[in-house]
């Protein structure tokens, strides 16, 4: 069997690619939902974590370290076969859960970081000004959070798509998962991660040059 | 003298990962033994460590009375992950079943039997894991099983999915019963182990396993759901009564190894189903 027709079976024989892009949808589908919520949650938690309420403050403090010092294999074992395992939700819920805290502890960390690396003064003289609270958020503070965080939001984003990759352990099937069982099924394992990867990094880079676009818009 | 101080320590550190200590594989073997070392892949076991499986393939060889040859087993997740690491050089040879090793065989033609005497007579039994509470479902299947053999549908089942199988094919698709209101067994299966266990192109669960499912449903009346699941997280999958059944292999021969080797706690195992043959493969040279 020469190299083209191994990929063949591989890949396209008896509708082998659309079972791939169901695939991928799947990891699609969890890594958005999870990235919206993750950041939504980590936007709150950021604030909780910067605020002055003393509990929730040290809440933040307590989750960001936890989750942040856990595989994320092993916060899914424990929500899907522990915590939730008498709920009866759905293993992608559980999953969109899992991924959604994950993130959220990192969103919550670079936007920290980017609050931190901006020039207080910049707000200051906008108060002084007269602007009010929330337009010099939104004026001053926002523009220049999202320059700053942007680059890392990105690798956060690329890193959640990879972290996916394990949901095959709660019965999902995700891309990982079919290239797993195209591997088993034709016994070419090397080929087949080698085209999974390849499936990876096309969304990755899909998301870089989404990033790229939008930079690119806002400069013009 | 701060430079001469890390220069000191990372002499030492050196030293020690250079090998001062003895090898770990070497004691209470025979010299001739030593010659050869061949690192075996085999599937994980979940009570059994790398070092008391050598132990107990260097027992397997005496009592053989083969030439001893020194075994260090590897530890793998799945036959995927062993396919890796024999082609990456990290083991010599790997452990699977006769019928996984034919159908691997016909459809890569990298890879060739071995012919190791000692290795014959050494089978693995297959059987279905439940939670260990569920006592229902466990004579359920145990009466099925029975009943299969008695009436030769097992042994029917055998030929059509594994023995029959042309070389290297998937096996035929399986349709399983539905019925209206029944009650559900759902089952977990890894998609790993072809012809007994495999994901079809269209993503449906296949093979000798799905085949005994099928059979299964029809005869206690009952919808079953087959579920993937990866093979690492099977058990905690059963414990925690995600999912109702999970295929398991046992060790039959019980000279030197526990029966329970491969055996989590919190699960029973049915009667086993199925008999295979261990088999080792390598690369062609």
């Amino acid at each position: 069997m020469d190299f083209t027709d191994l990929l063949y079976k591989i890949f396209l024989k008896d509708g082998g690619w659309l079972t791939i892009l169901n695939g991928l949808w799947v990891t699609v589908q969890i890594s958005a939902l999870s990235l919206l919520l993750g950041t939504v949650f980590g936007s709150l938690l950021c604030f909780f974590r910067l605020g002055k309420i003393k509990p929730l403050k040290v809440a933040a403090q307590v989750y960001i370290s936890i989750i942040r010092g856990s595989p994320v294999l092993m916060l899914l074992m424990l929500l899907f076969y522990g915590v939730f395992a008498r709920q009866g939700l759905s293993p992608i819920v559980v999953a969109v859960i899992t991924f959604s805290m994950h993130t959220a502890a990192h969103v919550a960390e670079l936007l920290r970081s980017a609050l931190m690396a901006l020039d207080k003064g910049q707000v200051e003289a906008a108060r002084t000004l007269g602007f009010s609270k929330w337009q010099a958020f939104k004026l001053v503070t926002f523009p220049q959070l999202v320059r700053i965080a942007k680059p890392v939001y990105q690798s956060t984003v690329v890193n959640l798509i990879q972290w996916t990759s394990v949901v095959g352990y709660v019965t999902i099937t995700d891309l990982t998962r079919v290239i797993n069982n195209i591997a088993s099924r034709t016994m070419q394992p090397m080929i087949t991660i080698i085209g999974g990867m390849i499936i990876y990094l096309a969304l990755s880079y899909l998301v870089y040059g989404i990033f790229h676009w939008t930079d690119r818009r806002r400069t013009q | 003298m701060r430079v001469k101080i890390l220069l000191a320590i990372l002499c030492t550190a050196c030293l020690f990962m250079t090998g001062c200590g003895s090898d770990s594989n070497s004691d209470n073997k025979d010299p001739d033994s030593q010659a050869t070392i061949i690192k075996l892949g085999m599937i994980t076991h979940l009570n059994a460590s790398e070092k008391q499986m050598e132990e107990y393939l260097f027992k397997v060889q005496e009592r053989s009375h083969a030439k001893v040859i020194n075994h260090v087993p590897v530890f793998f997740d799945n036959l995927n992950l062993m396919q890796l690491g024999i082609e990456s050089g990290k083991v010599d040879v790997i452990s699977t079943y006769k019928s996984v090793a034919e159908y691997l065989i016909a459809n890569n033609n990298k890879y060739e039997l071995v012919h190791d005497d000692w290795i014959k007579g050494l089978a693995d039994n297959f059987c279905f894991a439940v939670h260990e509470d569920d006592d229902a479902l466990k004579t359920d299947l145990n009466k099925v099983i029975k009943d299969m053999e008695a009436d030769g549908s097992l042994d029917k089942l055998v030929k059509d999915y594994i023995k029959n199988v042309d070389n290297g094919q998937a096996p035929p698709k399986v349709d399983i019963p539905k019925f209206d209101g029944a009650d559900k067994i759902v089952v977990g299966v890894t998609g790993d182990l072809p012809p007994l266990d495999l994901i079809l192109p269209d993503n449906s669960p296949a093979g000798f396993n799905t085949a005994l499912l099928a059979e299964i449903a029809k005869r206690l009346n009952r919808n079953v759901e087959v579920v993937q699941i990866d093979s690492g997280a099977r058990a905690a999958a059963l414990v925690a009564d995600q999912i109702d059944v999970i295929f398991w292999a046992i060790v039959p021969a019980g000279d030197f190894l526990d029966k329970n080797i491969d055996k989590p706690d919190g699960i029973a195992l049915s009667e086993p189903y199925f008999q295979d043959e261990i088999a080792h493969i390598k690369l062609k040279n």
